[in-house]
């Protein structure tokens, strides 16, 4: 019994395990490969967790700034010609 | 449907579609991580080159409908390690001491200490970003390239990389937190944090 709410007690108030458990789901859900049920354990637990919620926050300002300033190189003019001439002349 | 393996017989005319409608639209994504890969414009192109020139010389062994990106983005990454990585001219001595350290330790650390700031990161530019991503060892590089910039799925990422999704899962969070680490030193050089 004093083990059981010992248990109660930590979960329901340091919010450690929480914590964790979010942090775990945390790139999962970032890159779209949670279920729907993590996302709902995951939404709830950031909504009154601040350092959580700022952590998700930073990493996803990570993963927007990689996705939306780097500069993507143009493909040479001449590349798929000399893809199509290789191929023709190996064929 | 059975699962089994049996190759397709294109015909020419067959296989020249699939090249041009399946293989060609994915080209400008194939050079930009091969030039990631490589950071050199001739290389890319070669290994771009050797990439389209495998896959149609192995064409009977995709299906068609099936993911091809994914698929070229495995030949790209396969002509990389055998072909490209021998030649090239860099060392790579870090990078598999940086690897080597991780795979030793495999298991995922949740503690992630930064005082790095979301701010701080809006304000970054390209070039800071992308010194910061070529500074990481190639196979962190690579899943972070294939995560985040291509948006490929974990499942599709194991079948490129080779690996289990549970390395995947791992690799990617030590990719994340050692870029983290660079942004981090660079905006401290800046003096964007205190
Ligand atoms: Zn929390």
């Amino acid at each position: 019994m004093a083990t059981n709410l010992l248990d109660w007690l930590r979960q329901s108030f340091s919010g450690q395990n929480d914590c964790e458990k979010c942090l775990e789901l945390l790139e999962l859900i970032m890159d779209g490969e949670a279920s729907p049920e993590e996302e709902k354990l995951f939404h709830k637990h950031i909504d009154a967790c601040l350092p959580c919620y700022e952590t998700y926050n930073l990493e996803a300002s990570i993963k927007k700034l990689l996705q939306t300033k780097l500069k993507r190189k143009q493909v040479p003019d001449d590349l798929i010609q000399k893809i199509r001439s290789k191929i023709r002349s190996t064929a | 449907m059975s699962e089994e393996k049996t190759k397709q017989q294109y015909t020419d005319i067959e296989k020249e579609q699939i090249f041009d409608k399946e293989f060609l639209p994915h080209i400008s994504s194939m050079y930009n991580f091969a030039y990631r890969l490589t950071f050199d414009e001739d290389d890319a192109k070669d290994l771009v080159q050797e990439t389209y020139l495998k896959a149609y010389r192995f064409l009977n062994s995709f299906q068609q409908g099936t993911n091809a990106k994914a698929w070229l983005f495995r030949i790209l990454k396969n002509s990389f390690i055998n072909d490209f990585r021998k030649k090239s001219k860099q060392p790579s001595k870090v990078d598999y001491q940086e690897v080597e350290a991780f795979y030793n330790s495999e298991s995922v650390d949740v503690s992630m200490t930064t005082d790095l700031r979301v701010e701080t990161v809006q304000h970054m530019i390209g070039d800071e970003v992308s010194s910061a991503l070529n500074a990481l060892a190639v196979d962190f590089r690579t899943v972070i390239i294939l995560c985040d910039l291509e948006g490929f799925t974990y499942e599709e990422m194991a079948k490129i990389l080779d690996i289990p999704i549970g390395t995947v899962r791992s690799r990617l969070h030590r990719a994340r937190n050692l870029l983290k680490e660079k942004l981090q030193a660079y905006a401290k050089s800046m003096g964007y944090n205190k």
